[in-house]
């Protein structure tokens, strides 16, 4: 049985038509019938466009969101079972680091105060050991017991995310749903971010909803990743499926667009064009035929059910048979024999010229 | 501590009621503005042990007297003591403003607080208030003067009536901004009950915002609330209060005018120092800008 089971959860946001009160109420999709499944101590990394729902099924895993459907069972026990006590006990075991570290500190305590406050909810660490354990925090997170007196304006970018770390960790949970949580941070603080996540990990056993759109920090972190569109999970799998095997052609696509330090490295296939569909309206059938280059006139009739291909490898497409496996490596591999040979070629003329000068 | 170790420990002092004191003070305009308001204040509330007369003893050969030794601002048309008078009316002019901004601001601030918290009253709370708003508060001043009578009761009734909308309209603003932040719902992740998110999380992170509008509101309900004093709704002769002071003396404009002029300096120098100080409260009380 595995820790976190997501099964067939779906969010609708209804949007008003401000004064028109007779017209029909319409529905944001925002997640149509996503299902997942993490292990104890895993990473699952959910990836995606901004707007394709992975902050709403963040959300609604630690019940912050009412869903329209669907449940989140962890350990076994669906959470929108849980009464008013019991889900706040269940809050020791799940929590969250959000993105945006300016906004996510409430700005008028300190570092201390919000350490302490799950503590206080929980009653968990009484009287002097409570301020042991708020060191100990600090610690753990690379800060030292002295910052604990400092406001949230007081610290930099990393450090507030740091303490929004710390603050998750403060009631030991097995479960940190990351909100994006290096993606409004310099690149240096984001692999500072990114290792003291694993470490914590690998520390504490924690298990890890990774929601990023980010792939070079998803490659990095995640052991499984799924790919959601428009609110559904087009592909799921370990890591090395998705980054060297990918079959969905949104997956590609996205793998594509992943800027490698390689010069001379060419685009074999083009990178998605146009914007990403309407959520109010999505297309029909598969939601990707749009912007599909394999979309038949199939995918525009039925949506493609989530099919096993593989153990581990699941694939919502009707062509993925027909659609040859992407891999980054090979691309890499062979335009840097591309460059190899422009660079024998630039030392050569080089070296005629050197001659030429020098007669 | 030598001036390596002074530069290298962290400067961890967060932001206290001193810091922002001393912020306050350091501009000289709202400096001057605190210590008028604190005079004015402090004079109204010593009245009986400064007042040099009773300021209802009436002594008509003494009537109409402009400022000298004796009657330092002059006397009016029944020979009382205008400074006297001005003392003790200042006592109920601020009474109502200190009142009605105190329960209207925590009337509105409440209504504003919890309409941005639970989304389902929003929508009905709010459309109430706008409804609210489109009252002036002179025309609810005349309804509540008819309703309880003319008196002090009614106007400060009144100017509550009037501040509760605009506070909600201010204080909902504000929790909205507020709410729309991350931090609410990480509280709400960690366990917080709700009575703790509106309280630590909301209403805090709201009360600059609101407590600067109240400073400001505080001149504009004096003034209303002289004018409704001017037009009879307020206290009763032979109170003294300041704007039914200003009404007095208006019959004796020509003649002589420091009896209309007095009561009307004071109400503008306690109008005039409560904006300057909200101004710069605004500037100051907000926790970002506290280093």
């Amino acid at each position: 049985m595995s820790a976190l089971e997501v099964e067939g959860l779906v969010k609708h946001f209804e949007i008003g038509n401000g004064l028109a009160f007779w017209k029909p109420k319409r529905a944001v999709r925002a997640v149509d019938g996503v299902s997942f499944t993490v292990q104890r101590g895993e990473t699952f990394a959910l990836v995606g466009e901004s707007g394709c729902g992975k902050s709403t099924t963040g959300r609604m895993v630690l019940r912050l969101l009412q869903p329209s459907a669907g449940d989140v069972r962890f350990e076994g026990r669906s959470i929108y079972d849980l009464d008013h006590h019991e889900l706040r006990v269940l809050r020791r075991d799940m929590q969250i680091v959000f993105q945006d570290p300016y906004g996510s500190l409430n700005p008028r305590l300190t570092a201390k105060r919000i350490l302490e406050e799950p503590l206080e909810v929980q009653g968990m660490a009484v009287g002097a050991e409570r301020k042991a354990r708020i060191g100990e925090l600090l610690r753990l997170v690379g800060l030292t017991p002295a910052h604990g007196d400092r406001y949230p304006h007081e610290f930099s970018g990393g450090q507030r995310q740091r303490i929004a770390i710390a603050r998750a960790l403060s009631a030991r949970p097995k479960l940190i749903v990351c909100d994006e949580p290096v993606s409004a941070l310099d690149v240096s603080i984001q692999a500072q971010i990114v290792n003291l996540l694993k470490d914590l990990q690998t520390e504490f056993g924690l298990m890890y909803l990774f929601i990023a759109h980010d792939l070079a920090v998803v490659k990095h972190i995640a052991d499984r990743v799924g790919v959601m569109y428009l609110g559904r999970l087009v592909e799921e799998g370990s890591k090395q499926t998705i980054f060297a095997h990918s079959r969905h052609p949104y997956t590609q696509a996205l793998m594509n667009a992943v800027p490698r330090p390689v010069p001379g490295l060419r685009r074999e296939r083009g990178t998605l064009g146009g914007d990403i569909p309407n959520p109010i309206a999505p297309p029909s059938g598969c939601h990707f035929h749009t912007r599909c280059p394999f979309a038949v006139e199939r995918c525009q009739r039925e949506a493609p059910a989530l099919e096993t291909i593989a153990p581990g490898h699941r694939v919502a497409c009707h062509r993925h048979a027909e659609i040859a496996p992407v891999s980054a490596q090979e691309q890499v591999r062979e335009s840097a024999a591309l460059y190899r040979k422009r660079l024998a070629i630039f030392d050569a003329a080089r070296a005629a010229i050197s001659a030429e000068s020098a007669a | 501590m030598n001036a390596v170790q002074a530069i290298a420990t962290p400067a961890a002092t967060p932001p206290t009621r001193a810091t922002i004191w001393r912020r306050l003070l350091a501009d000289r305009a709202a400096a001057v503005a605190a210590l008028l308001l604190s005079v004015l204040i402090v004079a109204a509330i010593l009245a009986p042990l400064i007042a040099p007369y009773d300021p209802y003893a009436i002594n008509l050969g003494k009537a109409i007297r402009t400022p000298d030794g004796e009657n330092w601002l002059g006397t009016d048309a029944t020979g009382r003591d205008i400074f006297s008078r001005v003392l003790y009316g200042m006592r109920l002019t601020l009474l109502m403003g200190v009142m009605s901004v105190l329960v209207g601001g925590l009337l509105g601030a409440a209504i504003g607080v919890l309409a941005a918290f639970y989304k389902r009253i929003d929508g009905v709370v709010m459309r109430v208030i706008d409804m609210l708003l489109a009252f002036p508060a002179i025309l609810i001043g005349l309804a509540a003067a008819a309703i309880f009578g003319p008196g002090l009761g009614a106007v400060i009734f009144a100017l509550i009536f009037a501040t509760v909308p605009d506070v909600a309209r201010i204080a909902r603003g504000a929790a909205v901004g507020v709410a729309s932040q991350e931090f609410l719902e990480a509280g709400r992740a960690i366990g917080l009950s709700d009575r703790v998110l509106l309280w630590r999380y909301l209403a805090l992170n709201c009360a600059s915002t609101i407590f600067v509008f109240l400073t400001l509101r505080f001149g504009q309900v004096i003034l209303i609330g002289s004018a409704l004093g001017f037009l009879g709704l307020g206290a009763q002769p032979p109170t003294a209060e300041l704007g039914m002071m200003a009404a007095d003396g208006r019959g004796l404009l020509f003649l002589a005018p420091h009896i209309v002029t007095i009561p009307c300096v004071f109400i503008f120098l306690i109008v005039l120092a409560a904006n300057v100080v909200g101004d710069a409260l605004r500037d100051v009380l907000d926790p970002r800008l506290v280093a």
